[in-house]
């Protein structure tokens, strides 16, 4: 209940807070003048989704793109977490706008902490967030069931000691999120120091040029 | 019991998503990589990358572990000790985007080490040797900096294998050690050294040095070839982060060297000192958001020569720590006004000094010795040490040092601190280390 109830103020906070931008302090690169190459590469999985069924992880192909981010629901680190969740929320909300964009890209969540963080507690995640676009929220079995997820996308996670008297454990990770392309190659990988939605949307248009014929 | 975490942090979800176009970096204590987790509190590793001596020890390089928690046994002593066979001109480091590993390189026959810090923080392992670095980059030599980026390492290069002059690059690895590309820099600015960013800026700041042609030479040799000595950096460059590119070439005579970019969000302007020309150099932002370059103090008597080497600013951006290598000494500048630094203390630290490192809360400051092997001992004293002061915003007192030579270890230069803490899980409470 108490998570449900976390969900629906997470809803409130997330959608009614106005979209409106800050002045940048720099001018974005224009889509298609830098290079973004290949810094590892990553494998299809199969995982539990929100609706209790497994299912895999990327769904790539030619031309699709897969943006994924590995969090937990118990996070308690304001700059990690929730913040991806924020910057997640605006980039399938442009995703959605793109008419060269939108269908293409896939946002994955999957969260480190399957022992707290089922598919139920997904799913109303999910219903949280509301997206407009292809936004998969996955869980696992459990943490073994992870581990090669983690350990293919160089993903730390360290479970902490239980906080005394509070009854909970906390799960120390550095925040980051993965830009994967079509085949399976990690094309970005983003900081929660430079976590941006337009940052992000001129990383996939520079990709997608590399599929135009124009280029 | 469910978490109730996220209902505690709507508050300021709200805030966040309004920023989210702009989010501010976590900085780390205070001269790493902004995508590294925090070392908050009391260090309880130093881990020194040391050069070996011929005839001291194993003659070797090696990675030195110095306990530096007082409340834990192997305080203020070595704890551990990992040889890698041979000298390589061991520089500098840094540690990965999770801090589970460190990565540190030799300027000479540009070999990196790549240690695991993660699985007993007090006796780290040699992991991986990458021993094909010229071959991979496409010529460049002299791997120096190694800045985290997230999920790969940013490292900024000294020289190249065509003329061994100061033209280099740029070079990005994976953490499976695998080669990403090679960024070379502008013909306008070919040196360099330091790399350094500011997410909030999109901006990368590069300095410049020499070549392995003179940082190979004894310095005695050096100095009195007036062609040799033409052949250092005068230049930084800022660069577009996000795509790599070049954006602006800054004049900096005398070889301007570590950079320190201000930590608060708000403070867009970085640090750094010119080596030849003892001068201190604040990089600031304009309205326009270009940069410009100011010489803002003298770094001791610049007719001495005092040779400033590493800086370190306070996370508060208030005091920046000024080590000069022929003197020995550490200057303490006010740089609370950036444009009009103020010395507020300065202390000789030895009869040669270079590195310097503090906590992210400033009260504990730790320095090195070594420079280049062929440059060591230019003022008579080769002494080799680590020392270790509490800082209370007046005076540095000491804590504890180590004789490197007495101890066998030989030349220590660049630190990076550990904390069991990063590692601990369930079941396995921190492994505990002597």
């Amino acid at each position: 209940m108490i998570r449900r109830a976390a969900f629906a103020l997470l809803t409130t906070a997330l959608l009614g807070a106005s979209p409106g931008e800050p002045e940048p302090l720099y001018e974005l690169p224009a889509a298609g003048s830098y290079a973004l190459p290949p810094i590892d590469r990553v494998s299809e999985h199969v995982l539990l989704g929100s609706d209790g069924r497994e299912a895999p992880l990327l769904g790539l192909g030619p031309g699709r793109f897969a943006i994924v981010t590995f969090i937990f629901l118990g996070c308690h680190d304001a700059a990690g977490c929730p913040l991806l969740l924020a910057s997640l929320q605006q980039t399938d909300r442009r995703l959605a706008a793109s008419p060269e964009l939108r269908g293409r890209v896939r946002l994955v969540t999957v969260s480190f902490d399957p022992s707290r963080d089922g598919p139920a507690e997904m799913a109303g995640l999910r219903r949280a967030l509301a997206p407009r676009g292809d936004w998969q929220f996955f869980t696992s079995r459990d943490e073994a069931a992870l581990r090669p997820v983690l350990e293919d996308f160089g993903q730390d996670a360290v479970r902490e000691l239980a906080r005394e008297g509070s009854g909970e454990s906390a799960l120390r990770h550095v925040a980051k999120v993965f830009l994967v392309d079509g085949e399976g190659r990690i094309r970005n990988v983003y900081g929660s120091g430079f976590l941006d939605a337009s940052l992000l949307m001129r990383d996939l248009e520079t990709l997608l040029g590399e599929h135009s014929p124009a280029r | 019991m469910m978490s109730t975490s996220f209902a505690r942090l709507v508050p300021s979800l709200g805030l966040l998503f309004l920023l989210s176009g702009a989010l501010p970096a976590r900085a780390d204590e205070t001269c790493q990589s902004p995508y590294l987790p925090r070392l908050v509190g009391q260090e309880d590793f130093v881990y020194i990358w040391t050069l070996g001596i011929e005839g001291v020890g194993d003659g070797s390089d090696k990675l030195v572990t110095v306990g530096a928690n007082p409340k834990h046994e192997g305080y203020g002593k070595v704890v551990s000790s990992v040889s890698v066979g041979g000298r390589h001109e061991a520089h500098h480091g840094g540690p990965t985007d999770d801090r589970r590993h460190l990565w540190v390189g030799g300027l000479d026959d540009s070999r990196i080490f790549v240690f695991d810090v993660a699985s007993d923080p007090a006796r780290p392992k040699l992991a991986r040797t990458l021993s094909d670095f010229p071959q991979k980059t496409g010529g460049v030599v002299g791997p120096h900096g190694f800045y985290a980026l997230p999920g790969r390492m940013l490292i900024s290069a000294l020289s190249n294998s065509k003329d061994g002059g100061g033209r280099t690059a740029l070079v990005e690895y994976n953490h499976d050690g695998e080669f990403i590309r090679t960024i070379w820099m502008p013909d306008d600015a070919p040196y360099g050294y330091d790399a350094r960013i500011k997410p909030e800026l999109n901006r990368m700041l590069t300095s410049s040095f020499t070549g392995k042609n003179n940082y190979m030479r004894k310095l005695s040799e050096l100095l009195g070839d007036a062609e040799a000595m033409k052949n250092f950096g005068s230049t930084m460059v800022v660069w577009d982060y996000h795509a790599r590119k070049p954006l602006q070439v800054l004049k900096v005579p005398g070889a301007p060297l570590e950079i320190r970019w201000a930590l608060e969000p708000e403070h867009h302007y970085a640090f750094t000192a010119a080596a030849l020309t003892s001068k201190l150099i604040g990089v600031f932002r304009k309205p326009d958001g270009s940069f410009e370059a100011v010489e803002i103090a003298d770094i001791g008597d610049p007719s001495k020569t005092p040779l400033p080497v590493d800086i370190s600013l306070s996370s508060d951006d208030k005091y920046l720590f000024v080590d000069s290598f022929m003197d020995g000494m550490v200057r303490v500048f006010d740089v609370s006004q950036p444009r009009a630094p103020k010395v507020v203390y300065e202390k000789k630290i030895g009869p040669q000094v270079n590195m310097v490192s503090q906590s992210w809360d400033g009260k504990r400051l730790y320095f090195t010795t070594s420079l280049l092997a062929n440059w060591d001992g230019i003022g008579g004293d080769d002494a080799q040490f680590l020392k270790a002061f509490d800082w209370d915003g007046k005076q540095l007192a000491p804590r504890f040092e180590i004789d490197f030579r007495k101890e066998q270890l030989g030349r220590p230069h660049i630190m990076n601190f550990g904390q069991k803490g990063l590692y601990k899980t369930q079941g396995q409470p921190g492994g505990e280390a002597g």
